[in-house]
């Protein structure tokens, strides 16, 4: 599903992103876990696309990005990515309803008829069918979490990408959005890439991929 | 979900500041708009009101203070001519209505006009009848007066009130006719044109008063009394007039008048049985056959009258393109000026969202919007800011045009509707919205080079 081959991404002076090989398969759920500043950030947006590499080989679901143009890249990140951050990143004039409409509206992978239900159905799966039309700012955090993993998971994509999406939550929050975003990606057959520098939350996917030593010094 | 949405959401977002905008650009367009149409609603209302006569026959002197005099009732009067000028004139092959008025006083500011009963069947032209009785009659004897809407309603004089005129028409404190009191016997509807400031009265009316009053050989803010020939004529008039006799002496007969007799009859006048052989009137409004011989009867009065024509539309235009032209063009340029303006607090308002929303630009391209989209949505939100401003700067000239309005229609006697969509309105929109659209561009280009990975931060 996801490869990196030989990528090479200067980030400063003297410093520059360095990924020899990496492999996720279809359908995986793996952690890429790292101490803050490992290069673990940089290697998701390489992935999502919102880096591209100043060399080497980012492929995802058989597509190599970063020979993608702009244009293109925009319709295949809508298309086959789903985004869970750590601050949740819902817009904030609009309803949870529409927010996950919006993850469908800019992808365009769903037609325009389905956007309501489709969004109510995953609004549903979140269990926030009470909450259709409340804005963001009168949700709970884990509301808000919920929201987002919805609206990542609408278009059904091919890849979750997930941000430390648990850092904003406490503890016990934290573990229904887990156990959550877990079973919902493995209900849609969904690869999920998730970032974390904490280790315990990424021991429980199947998968954790090392990140130290991704970012190193070079001579300028 | 349309980007027209998504834009018109995030303007509401932040209500307040959009608002603000919003008003900037009302007021811009608010300016122009009343400019515009002040503009243009006063030319046209000049100009038509300069067509209800084709010609206008006063005292040699300043042609567009005669017209402006005689047709608007408004500035100083020119001298007289003689009543057998009027009867010339009455008697020319090309003329199709002669109405002579005299004028010297006032009520309250409102000139009286002595005139003749004709006038008041005279055509406008466009089915406009700005004589059209409210209330009451015409006048049948000296000393009744009908009354435009605009003095009935500051006067609070309606039909069978009575009321002294004021000697000379510059302002306040001339004399009091105490002795020869007026009588309201009809009001006319408001037509929205300078009648609806005037007293219209019998033309004796008007001699009765300034040869019976002593006072008024003093003369009154400079204006020349109406009737001044020898004092033995006066004695004469004045006395034929309380006789009820029509015979005047030494008067110089048209003597190509069929109807003129010795008791000098005007037999175009069916109200007036007093001789006006050495009276004087202020003017003679002329309506022609045809408004094509305007500019040939203008030279031939010029020429063989000792006194003056004027086309009161050729003076108008005139004084329009001369004087109100540069006036239109400052006040243009201060409501352009406050367009921009309001343009750059577009720019800055739409900039400094953006700025503040920088993420929230990430988060959608990082939803699959394109840049284009983004672009397309900042450029909306300044065509919402633009297109609502330039409603509400509709309203806004709408109601400075009915204040303005009103206050014209009471003092110079004609209103002024709404903002009115003419082409330079048209214009002057359609260069507001593109001035919208251009201070649009900056911070969308701005949204266009989001950097979606640093603006995301965390990611």
């Amino acid at each position: 599903m996801v490869l990196l081959d030989n990528v090479v991404r200067k980030l400063g002076p003297g410093v520059e992103f360095r990924c020899d090989h990496f492999h996720a398969p279809p359908g995986v759920q793996m952690a890429l876990w790292g101490p803050s500043g490992c290069g673990k950030s940089t290697m998701l947006n390489l992935i999502s696309g919102l880096l591209r590499p100043d060399r080497g080989v980012v492929r995802v679901d058989g597509e190599e990005i970063q020979k993608l143009r702009e244009r293109e890249l925009d319709a295949f990140r809508g298309e086959r990515y789903g985004f869970v951050f750590q601050t949740f990143n819902l817009l904030a004039p609009f309803t949870s309803l529409q927010n996950v409409i919006l993850g469908m509206r800019f992808a365009d992978v769903v037609p325009a008829s389905e956007w309501k239900s489709r969004a109510t159905e995953f609004l549903n799966r979140v269990d926030l069918g009470h909450r259709l039309h409340s804005k963001p700012a009168t949700l709970s955090v884990g509301e808000r979490q919920r929201v987002a993993i919805a609206r990542a998971l609408v278009n059904r994509p091919k890849l979750i990408v997930a941000d430390e999406p648990t850092g904003s939550l406490d503890p016990k929050t934290s573990t229904g959005v887990m156990d959550l975003l877990l079973e919902l990606c493995r209900e849609e057959e969904v690869t999920l890439l998730m970032v974390s520098h904490d280790k315990q939350l990424a021991d429980l996917l199947p998968e954790v991929f090392d990140c130290s030593g991704l970012v190193e010094e070079v001579a300028a | 979900m349309s980007l027209w949405r998504i834009a018109w959401s995030y303007l509401w977002n932040r209500k307040f500041t959009t608002a603000l905008t919003i008003i900037s650009v009302a007021l811009g367009v608010g300016l122009i708009s009343a400019v515009l149409t002040l503009r243009e609603e006063t030319e046209r209302r000049f100009v038509a009101e300069g067509q209800s006569f084709d010609i206008v026959v006063g005292a040699k002197g300043n042609p567009l203070q005669l017209v402006l005099s005689t047709v608007y009732f408004l500035g100083p009067l020119t001298g007289n001519i003689e009543w057998s000028d009027y009867e010339r004139l009455r008697n020319e092959e090309e003329v199709a209505g002669a109405y002579p008025i005299g004028m010297g006083d006032t009520y309250r500011g409102f000139r009286i006009v002595g005139t003749v009963p004709e006038l008041f069947e005279h055509d406008w032209g466009g089915g406009r009848n700005p004589y059209k009785l409210a209330d009451g009659k015409y006048f049948e004897k000296p000393m009744e007066a009908v009354i435009g809407a605009a003095v009935a309603a500051d006067s609070r004089r309606g039909v069978g009130d009575k009321f002294i005129g004021t000697h000379g028409v510059g302002g306040a404190g001339g004399h009091e006719h105490k002795h020869h009191p007026y009588t309201v016997v009809g009001v006319l509807e408001r037509s929205g044109t300078p009648n609806d400031r005037a007293i219209f009265c019998s033309l004796d009316s008007v001699w009765q008063i300034h040869q019976e009053d002593p006072c008024d050989n003093h003369g009154g803010e400079g204006e020349e009394d109406l009737e001044a020939p020898a004092e033995d004529e006066v004695d004469a008039r004045a006395e034929a007039h309380v006789e009820g006799v029509a015979q005047v002496e030494g008067e110089a007969h048209d003597p190509g008048e069929a109807h003129d007799s010795g008791d000098a009859h005007d037999p175009g006048d069916a109200h007036d049985h007093h001789g006006h052989g050495a009276h004087e009137v202020t003017a003679v409004l002329v309506a022609l056959r045809s408004p094509g011989l305007r500019f040939t009867f203008k030279e031939r009065v010029n020429k063989g009258y000792n006194a003056m024509a004027a086309i009161p539309v050729q003076q108008i235009r005139d004084l329009y393109d001369q004087l109100l032209g540069t006036a239109k063009a400052v006040l243009l340029a201060i409501g352009y000026l406050v367009v921009v303006i309001s343009a750059l607090s577009i720019l800055i308002g739409l900039y400094m969202s953006i700025l503040q929303r920088k993420r929230d630009l990430a988060i959608m391209r990082a939803l699959g919007a394109s840049s284009g989209e983004i672009f397309g949505s900042v450029i909306i939100e300044a065509f919402w800011v633009t297109v609502l401003g330039l409603c509400a700067g509709w309203v806004l000239g709408s109601f400075v045009c009915y204040c303005l309005g009103m206050y014209l229609s009471r003092t110079i006697g004609f209103s002024v509707p709404p903002v009115v969509w003419t082409a330079d309105i048209v214009s002057a929109y359609s260069a507001v919205v593109l001035m919208g659209m251009v201070a649009g561009l900056l911070p969308a280009w701005q949204a266009y080079h989001t950097d979606v990975a640093r603006d995301l931060a965390e990611l």
